[in-house]
């Protein structure tokens, strides 16, 4: 067992509950040892958890639910090591400004890789307390206690005393600086399926998400915003919305720039969301659109066109010379992906009331942290007088990264007396968010008269997320996960490169990220290459990705590891699972992708079965998926993300598009910016590598290689496609 | 500049509505959507609103037996009808669909749930074997952005064992 050394800085011990001084005068002598000496409620040895006189355990999840599962999945890492049963586990959102700044973050498929140890660290911190109190209260060593569900064992007498007697014992002592955690073999919890902690909630519609949450004297308002970015408004007429009965109030205010961009807006205030929405059709209002309000996405490509001819504007991973190969045995191929939206189900919205200066907020945020300093600056309001009250989200999908609803709801607060609740109808939430970047993609490959790949190259057009949160400054642009030094295939000579476009609509990280942006063309070009080549597409990628050791993907001591045989093992998993080497059904085909989602240390592959029922029209009849996250925390959580996950990349891969004329965007909402429905949804079925590989995240991982399988089975079946979505090839399916 | 707003009482009409096996009588304009009815009015929140338009499914609640878009009915047309929500769907979350839902481990984020209940529970009283086309076009009416319907698929085989099975 190894010893970890704990890092103190993690932990807010809370002093009112270790202070027994006063307690103590109460203590009468011949009292009998057990009860405890001091007066206390319960024990918190740190921000992560607390445990009650009845043995109830209250984990704080720093982490932000929105369907990942993290409420369950992180309680269930300190409940190992804590040695409780599962049931005696509330899961509970850490209150905001209880954790250090940016540890509420959650995003990138982080929270397991972030917290598996520092949880497992705060449950045995707890352990070991409640361990040493029962040491002291039957006055043997504390070698001879040890933790067994929820209670210390004395291993010599056999006696047992619950956690929740322990309390006020635990609490009065030293936390300990160095504490041992569990073998994995010991674990029972850790790798068991757990359902959601908050399913009989969710299943009797009493889970409260932001949209449910109800303050005293609060007013809902709705707003009419500037169609295009960064313009600004002239003037409003509110005279008829004002007729409206409920309708209190008719405010402005004003854009933001730099992070958010949030749009100039007219903000319809009622004692009711329908009152607020009615009239805001009623509005009308005058905007100064500015210079930029004649893009189009129409055009957009066709720069992406033009610009993918040239050389990209920055040089982002450069190996060996792909020079020296121009021209030999040449494949070339160009790949576009259109911006898309988030579409959480619950539309975004936030409750805010400011008064004589105080700030209280109530809503889903992922990255509170930001959202608090920003509105700070665009809001004028002093931090310490922000107080924050974090909530459920219905779906995020790193819509709520962003803050531009929250930084609106608060510029309302400020000119009203009562709290406000903001709603974003179904049409603002397609028509005003940030976009997923819209994309392009030139690739280049050469091979040798061995049929070898030794030359590889790849530019990335895009509409970076960070021209809007940072300025239109070329440096942080590009955004290549997935095509940068990680680029995992086996190829002596390898040079990546990115071409800013900026384009004037809001653009944000939608989940699966660049990973998803750039696994799409790069397990599209080499499966066109092995097709060219008439190689066999898993032995052509095995052949580059087998014999790879890992390596690094920076110089710096914490730099991301690439490990080429994880993303060959998950692909020989699909393979093997759906039959590559069988004989196929007539009309049948079977694509293939697989991929590192690096930052999450997870890799995944997808194998989909298509029957061909037209030149281009099919039908999916199998989809098989394996991923290697190492350790798995709640199987069914993973199952559910994975499951889940293989609907959202089908929407992105079939009909999924964002398009703008004028610098608007077209689409209004789910009729015309449709997502995948149930007749729609294809069987899938789940493999998880067995790894003792330390935990990765799961809630991205099973989208990237979905597109690029089904388009790999469609071009094994004789046509292409290399845009999404493939509806606009002329595809369709049944 | 801040301004006080102000305490204005707002002269409507009345409507007296059977929610849950409750009665409840609610001041609203005629053609306020019986969704907001529910969630502003008389804080039945488990009723969502996802799109407003009947494109999503997420407002989904039982009225006389039927499935009925909340966000598509005027509070004026739900007088003298038997309208029962998520909250009213079982007392303790026993209802066959919830049990169901409960067993497949259906919801991530959960927010359209409450509306595939209700759909999938109206389709079972009014046929209680139905075909798989029947479910298809019934819970196509309803999106989930999470993608569970791997899931509510599986949790409707369940509800439909159960349901049978309490018949014999």
């Amino acid at each position: 067992m190894k010893k970890v050394k704990i890092d103190r800085r993690h932990f807010i011990k809370i002093t009112s509950l270790a202070s027994g001084s006063l307690a103590i005068g109460f203590m009468v002598p011949g009292l009998p040892a057990l009860i405890s000496p001091f007066d206390c409620e319960f024990f918190q040895p740190n921000a992560y958890l607390k445990i009650d006189k009845q043995g109830k355990v209250t984990v704080f999840v720093a982490k932000q639910e929105s369907g990942q599962g993290v409420d369950t999945a992180l309680p269930m890492i300190v409940a190992e090591e804590l040695d409780v049963d599962f049931k005696d586990v509330k899961s509970e959102i850490a209150p905001f400004g209880t954790l250090k700044e940016g540890e509420h973050d959650t995003g990138g498929s982080q929270s397991i890789v972030d917290m598996y140890t520092k949880l497992r660290k705060a449950g045995a911190v707890a352990k070991a307390m409640l361990i040493s109190a029962a040491a002291k209260v039957w006055n043997v060593k504390e070698s001879s206690c040890a933790a067994d569900n929820g209670e210390v064992v004395n291993t010599i007498s056999m006696k047992r005393i619950k956690y929740g007697e322990l309390v006020c014992e635990a609490a009065a002592l030293p936390i300990p600086t160095e504490v041992v955690l569990k073998s994995p073999k010991d674990f029972k919890l850790i790798g068991k399926s757990e359902k959601r902690s908050n399913l009989k909630d969710i299943l009797t519609g009493k889970a409260k998400y932001g949209l449910d949450l109800k303050v005293d004297g609060m007013v809902y308002a709705v707003v009419e915003r500037c169609p295009v970015m960064d313009g600004t408004l002239v003037s409003f007429d509110d005279a008829a919305a004002k007729k409206v009965p409920g309708v209190l109030k008719v405010v402005s205010y004003k854009g933001t720039g730099i992070p958010m961009h949030v749009r100039a807006g007219v903000a319809v205030i009622a004692t009711n969301t329908w009152a607020a929405m009615k009239a805001k059709k009623l509005l009308n209002v005058t905007w100064d659109e500015g210079q930029k309000n004649n893009e189009s996405t129409q055009e957009l490509y066709k720069t992406f066109e033009l610009k993918a001819k040239t050389k990209p504007q920055i040089d982002v991973y450069n190996k060996g010379d792909v020079t020296k190969f121009a021209g030999q045995n040449e494949v070339t191929a160009n790949y576009a992906e259109p911006f898309l939206a988030h579409a959480t189900m619950e539309p975004v919205n936030f409750i805010a009331a400011v008064n004589a200066g105080k700030c209280e907020l109530w809503g889903g945020l992922q990255l509170p942290d930001w959202a608090v300093n920003t509105i700070v600056k665009d809001c004028g309001l002093k931090k310490e007088n922000i107080k924050v009250n974090l909530s459920l989200m219905g779906g995020a999908f790193g819509r709520r990264l962003h803050f531009d609803f929250a930084i609106e709801a608060v510029k309302i607060a400020q000119q009203i007396d009562k709290p406000v609740q903001l709603v974003w109808d179904r049409t603002d939430d397609i028509r005003f968010e940030p976009y997923r970047p819209a994309n392009y993609h030139a690739l280049k490959a050469n091979t040798d008269s061995m049929s070898n790949v030794v030359a590889w190259q790849h530019h990335v057009l895009g509409t970076p997320v960070s021209f809007m949160t940072d300025g239109p400054d070329p440096k942080n642009a590009p955004e290549m996960d997935g095509a940068d030094r990680g680029f995992v295939y086996d190829v002596p000579n390898v040079y990546t490169g990115y071409t800013p476009v900026d384009f004037n609509i809001n653009r944000g990280w939608l989940r699966s990220v660049d990973i998803c942006v750039n696994t799409f063309p790069v397990e599209s070009f080499i499966d066109e290459i092995a097709q060219k080549l008439k190689k066999d597409p898993l032995q052509f990628r095995l052949s580059m990705l087998e014999n790879r050791p890992d390596f690094k993907t920076g110089d710096s001591p914490g730099s991301m590891v690439q490990s080429p045989s994880r993303v060959a093992g998950v692909l020989k998993m699909v393979a093997d699972k759906i039959g590559w080497k069988e004989k196929r059904k007539p009309n049948h085909y079977i694509g293939l992708a697989t991929h590192s989602f690096i930052f999450a240390k997870s890799y995944a592959a997808h194998a989909i079965e298509i029957e061909l029922i037209a030149p281009k029209k099919f039908r999916i009849t199998r989809v098989v998926a394996a991923i290697d996250c190492g350790v798995v925390v709640n199987p069914d959580g993973l199952l559910n993300q994975m499951e889940g996950g293989l609907a959202f990349a089908l929407t992105q891969a079939l009909k999924g598009e964002i398009t703008v004329t004028n610098s608007r965007v077209v689409e209004d909402g789910f009729f015309s910016y449709e997502l995948l429905r149930f007749d729609e949804m294809p069987a899938v079925e789940v493999y998880v590598i067995d790894s003792k590989e330390k935990p990765g995240g799961v809630g991205e991982v099973g989208l990237p290689t979905v597109a690029p399988a089904l388009c790999n089975a469609l071009a094994a079946a004789g046509n292409r496609p290399r845009t999404l979505p493939i509806r606009n090839e002329g595809f369709s399916w049944v | 500049m801040k301004v006080s707003l102000p305490l204005k009482k707002f002269l409507m009409p009345t409507f007296l509505l059977t929610v849950n096996n409750k009665q409840y009588t609610v001041e609203a304009e005629a053609d306020m959507p019986l969704l907001w009815v529910l969630r502003d009015l008389l804080d039945l929140t488990g009723t969502k609103y996802g799109c407003g338009v009947a494109s999503c499914g997420a407002c989904t609640v039982m009225m006389d037996g039927n499935a009925v878009l909340s966000c598509q009915r005027p509070v004026g047309t739900c007088v003298n009808k038997k309208i029962i929500t998520i909250e009213g769907l079982s007392e303790d979350g026993s209802h066959p669909v919830q049990k169901a839902w409960q067993k497949a481990g259906v919801p991530q984020c959960g927010y359209c749930q409450p509306g595939q209940m209700m759909a999938a529970a109206v389709m079972l009283e009014k046929n209680k074997k139905p075909s798989d086309e029947m479910i298809n076009t019934v819970m196509s009416n309803n999106l989930c952005r999470c993608g569970t319907y791997h899931r509510i698929k599986q949790a409707i085989q369940f509800a439909i064992e159960e349901v049978n099975k309490k018949s014999f």
